[in-house]
């Protein structure tokens, strides 16, 4: 076989490949490295194959320097939010710019409305300290609830004289100030004296119309 | 850097439908495939259509990887099995494969430097070398281009060629021993 006319004359060829290509053992390399001095014939072959490396690697280095890959790896590169909202504003159309500058300047507006009409800064509000060392009974409650409702209670009514003749706007206020939470509907009696007051005032009014219409025909 | 994962989570990934994925392992592996077809086939043109080709045939046959061996032995497997074919094609059309190529050759390697006797010094040891590679029969050549080119580790190369590691070592050693005889043949 051709690989057997071409063998060394010593055994250690797998040695000395695993040596010439640094890929050996410690303990192989060191053993070989001791081979070595011995053999004439691992010499020669050794600095042979190291020549041989030397030119294919002459023969690749420049073959391979003008290699050009034709997918070109890409690297993903990260933008900062920053980058992307300037890259974002370059890429969109006019009228989105604008748009945005629009809604922008409409927000700055609505912002310095909010401050200014919070007002400057006063005197601070005032909270009710709390008094730890306090201590209410159920009769200072009552007695509290009772005086805040007196405060709270409208002033007594002065009857009105029911000859008379009421007008229909004080009746309304007198009932617009009377308890307005608790307001009662109105009962028939009361519905139809409200009715005559409306129809008393227009008649009243349409007496001052008339009046109106007199005084104006006189002038003329 | 992203990280994108192992070539077979990669491998995976383009299974699963991702378009992008398969670009990734291409160009993770392309350089390495070059240098191998360039190594076995000797000429930058047949090394590119060589590589690209193995690429197509990997896509193929993506659903054919089954996961057992490394997708860079998958890969090997195939570039190699693409240069034999190649091969074998231009020995039926009867093509020289350097012979019209030594001017050309020189056009894709970097600009050389030094004196004009050096340049024609280094261009005929170059092509010598490319001589004598293409030479060597194929298994021992495929390993040599695999260490030289690839700069695999034995294991590597084993693990691609699917030989065991004494193999690998015993077909390196006939392959430069061979080498080192056809470039003294040239140098006398």
């Amino acid at each position: 076989m051709k690989e057997k006319d071409l063998s060394s004359t010593c055994e250690r060829t797998d040695e000395l490949v695993s040596v010439l290509y640094g890929e050996a053992g410690e303990r192989e390399r060191r053993d070989f490295e001791l081979h070595l001095p011995q053999c004439s014939n691992c010499r020669a072959e050794f600095a042979a194959f190291a020549q041989v490396r030397e030119s294919i690697g002459e023969w690749r280095d420049g073959a391979l320097s003008g290699f050009v890959s034709a997918h070109p790896a890409v690297a993903p590169v990260r933008k900062s939010a920053l980058a992307a909202l300037r890259q974002f504003f370059d890429l969109s159309p006019l009228w989105l710019k604008g748009a945005v500058g629009f809604a922008a300047a409409v927000f700055c507006v609505l912002a310095a409305l909010a401050v200014m009409r919070s007002g400057p800064a006063g005197e601070p509000v005032r909270v009710a300290e709390r008094n730890p060392d306090a201590v209410y009974t159920k009769q200072d409650l009552d007695r509290a609830v009772q005086e805040a409702l007196a405060k709270q209670s409208p002033p007594a009514v002065t009857p009105e004289p029911e000859n008379v003749v009421q007008s229909p706007t004080p009746k309304s206020a007198n009932i617009a100030k009377s308890e307005p939470k608790a307001r009662r509907p109105f009962s028939r009696a009361e519905r139809a004296q409200l009715a005559a007051d409306l129809r008393l005032l227009s008649s009243d009014d349409e007496s001052d119309l008339d009046l109106l219409d007199d005084r104006i025909n006189r002038q003329r | 850097m992203e990280t994108l994962g192992t070539d077979e989570i990669i491998v995976e990934r383009a299974l699963s439908g991702d378009a992008d994925a398969f670009g990734e392992i291409v160009r993770r592996w392309e350089r390495r495939i070059f240098a191998l077809t360039y190594g076995m086939l000797g000429r930058e043109e047949d090394a590119r259509d060589a590589t690209q080709e193995t690429f197509l045939a990997a896509f193929r046959n993506l659903r054919g990887f089954r996961g057992e061996a490394k997708v860079s032995s998958w890969l090997h497997r195939i570039a190699v099995n693409q240069c034999i074919t190649r091969q074998r094609r231009a020995k039926v059309r009867n093509e020289a494969a350097l012979d019209d190529e030594e001017d050309k050759a020189n056009s894709f390697a970097a600009p050389l430097e030094g004196s004009p006797a050096t340049i024609t010094e280094g261009r005929q040891r170059t092509v010598a070398v490319r001589r004598a590679l293409n030479g060597l029969p194929m298994e021992l050549r495929q390993v040599v281009v695999m260490k030289e080119f690839e700069e695999l580790t034995f294991r590597e190369i084993s693990e691609a060629l699917d030989l065991p590691l004494s193999t690998v070592k015993s077909r390196l050693y006939t392959g430069l021993k061979q080498l080192q005889m056809r470039l003294e043949k040239f140098a006398a």
